[in-house]
């Protein structure tokens, strides 16, 4: 005997273009789908990892110190205030912090740069522990330097380009007359290294005469901490300022959220667009088989029997939508990650797209759900016709 | 404060976006203050308008073959690259075009030199800049005496000189230049190369090519394509 799966699938390729159509609009709305969720999903990982990846959590400054060389510059490079480098020691001693590293902003001023003469800042760093925290940055030529207090520098990629810098080759300290052998370009990293020059922290006290003292300390937080706790704690440190990435994280995730929901509502609209679509295609299906629905109640199918055929076919429909949706979004989410990366003024490095099992069955199951609802009212005009009036209205 | 926060969010947006954005071109020569330094260079002159420009734009790899071929040397090093976007300045009396500035970045002995060269329409050099230089005889090189010696002198005049040996015949007008600072040879070698470099670049950018060795077909200057704004 043949199954009511039978008898919908038959119906459904009775009309084979339509069928075909409505089956392709439904798997776009799922591509859509599942792509948006993808996004969303993807976009605050890659950003999240993003500002993870700039090393340290926390930034401790001497109170008053411009911790940016931007700020320095624009300071006209006054305003340096020192910590004590046993600062340091106290700041280890606190469970929540994984790694500190500490730092020395120093700025000289160049006579010959422009007509007015101009500075240029250096950031003397820690050879063992400021690489590790700065894992994301790579290196277009050469690598970090060979030893703690060699008199050597690493330039970010805009400023060995200003200064047409490679490996090899040497930077002058104007005021002190020292020279620097450069011995790696960093590669572009989208922040503000890309515009630093990079000296051994030792190297650096010792020709600006600044032995033992820091104008910051970087500070790298055990996952499980809670940054806002230890950020007190270091409040308790003589005269500092702590300057925290949490806070922006959270200001910047924030952000996030609402375009998130933003990005949610354009796929309600797919789904709204999916269902619509779907309601009629099987409403004309019911409208046209009006006199063959009243012909099989008069042959003793019930109305619930009628209800489960139509209702089938809707979900035999947004199963074969969904599923291709679904394939398409999981097998082109590298070309639609290339295409968002075209369109954004800024994409986080990572993957923006990320659709996994889970993903994708939810949005399958989504789809499914949403048809099984749009199948509804056509299965109830369906269930609802008189076998009589049917016959009789075809007749006429 | 929400008020601090939402600043350094946007600070930080900044730097981890639009930024990067920015950054993902070559850096080219520009004047520090072009409404100042326009008018020192090119005194009387009453406006200037930017054209962007870069060899990879307007002819790519075989412009640059072309551009290195009359340079007598190559690009060389992780810098000096077709995509380098180069600013020229178009420079204006009331409605009249009455000549040029263009910049260039060269390698030096510790760090980029900037060369600016004031041209008249004819390409002819009216007045001679060093923005940037470091060294420890910079104030030699960008003294204006040693400038002086650069005015009048043309294109022409500089395809005596030989940017790979460092050479010009003795008889040309190039070979004249005295180095104020011997001890900074590379420094002053390297403003030369950047000169003739420069002089090349605005013949065949803005001037259609007026000063080609042996007059070719070749056009180009500002009857081409150019972005402008």
């Amino acid at each position: 005997m043949i199954s009511i799966y039978q008898v919908a699938a038959k119906n459904l390729l009775r009309k084979r273009t339509r069928s075909l159509l409505t089956v392709v609009g439904i798997a776009l709305s799922a591509w859509v789908l599942v792509s948006l969720l993808g996004f969303n999903r993807g976009y605050e990982n890659a950003l999240s990892k993003d500002i993870d990846n700039m090393g340290f959590q926390v930034l401790v400054a001497a109170k008053g110190c411009p911790y940016e060389a931007a700020t320095l510059m624009l300071k006209g490079g006054t305003g340096l205030r020192y910590m004590n480098q046993s600062v340091t020691k106290a700041i280890l001693s606190h469970p929540e912090v994984e790694q500190v590293t500490p730092m020395l902003m120093q700025a000289v001023f160049d006579p010959n740069k422009g007509e007015d003469g101009s500075l240029t800042a250096y950031l003397g760093v820690d050879p063992v522990t400021f690489p590790p925290m700065k894992a994301f940055l790579k290196f277009k030529q050469g690598g970090w330097f060979t030893g703690q207090d060699a008199r050597q520098a690493v330039m970010g990629y805009e400023a060995a380009e200003l200064e047409q810098r490679e490996v090899g080759d040497s930077i002058l300290i104007p005021e002190k007359n020292i020279e620097l052998k450069v011995v790696g370009i960093l590669a572009r990293s989208g922040t503000q290294d890309d515009g630093t020059i990079f000296v051994p922290i030792k190297t650096l006290q010792g020709i600006f005469d600044k032995n033992d003292k820091l104008t910051g300390i970087g500070i790298k937080v055990n996952k499980k901490a809670d940054i806002a706790a230890l950020e007190q704690k270091l409040y308790d440190l003589p005269d500092v300022q702590v300057v925290s990435l949490a806070q922006v994280k959270q200001t910047i995730m924030s952000l996030v959220s609402t375009a998130k929901i933003m990005v949610l509502s354009i796929a309600l609209i797919a789904i709204l667009i999916a269902m619509v679509g779907v309601i009629n295609t099987i409403l004309m299906s019911v409208l046209e088989r009006f006199r063959e629905i009243g012909i099989l109640k008069s042959m003793g199918a019930m109305p619930w029997d009628v209800f489960r055929m139509i209702w089938v076919e809707t979900v035999i429909l947004c199963l074969l939508g969904g599923g291709l949706g679904v394939g398409l979004g999981l097998v082109l989410s590298k070309v639609t990650d290339l295409l968002i990366r075209r369109l954004l003024p800024y994409a986080p490095t990572g993957s923006l797209i990320l659709i996994d099992g889970g993903l994708a069955l939810v949005t399958l199951a989504a789809v499914v759900g949403v048809g099984l609802i749009s199948g509804l009212y056509p299965a109830w005009r369906a269930a609802r016709v008189r076998p009589l009036e049917s016959i009789r209205a075809e007749g006429d | 404060m929400p008020g601090n926060k939402l600043i350094r969010a946007l600070f930080l947006i900044v730097c981890l976006g639009f930024g990067s954005g920015i950054l993902l071109a070559a850096v080219g020569c520009d004047l520090n203050d072009p409404d100042r330094d326009v008018k020192r260079l090119f005194p009387g002159s009453t406006g200037y308008q930017t054209v962007y420009v870069s060899i990879s734009e307007k002819g790519g790899l075989d412009l640059l073959r072309t551009i290195e071929d009359r340079l007598g040397d190559s690009f060389k090093g992780l810098f000096e690259t077709a995509d380098v976007p180069y600013t020229m300045y178009r420079i204006y009396r009331g409605q009249e075009l009455i000549g040029y500035i263009h910049g260039v970045n060269q390698k030096g002995r510790y760090g980029g030199i900037q060369v600016f060269l004031a041209l008249d329409l004819k390409g002819t050099i009216r007045a001679f800049y060093i923005q940037k230089l470091t060294s420890r005889q910079a104030r030699f090189l960008r003294s204006p005496e040693f400038g002086r010696q650069f005015e009048g002198l043309s294109l022409t005049d500089f395809y005596a000189y030989d940017p790979a040996s460092g050479r010009a015949p003795g008889s040309s007008r190039v070979s004249a230049i005295s180095n104020p600072a011997p001890e900074a040879q590379d420094d002053f070698l390297a403003t030369l190369r950047a000169v003739k470099k420069n002089l090349i670049l605005v013949d065949e950018f803005l001037l259609g090519n007026a000063h080609l060795p042996a007059r070719t077909s070749r056009t180009g200057g500002e009857s081409g394509s150019r972005s402008e704004r």
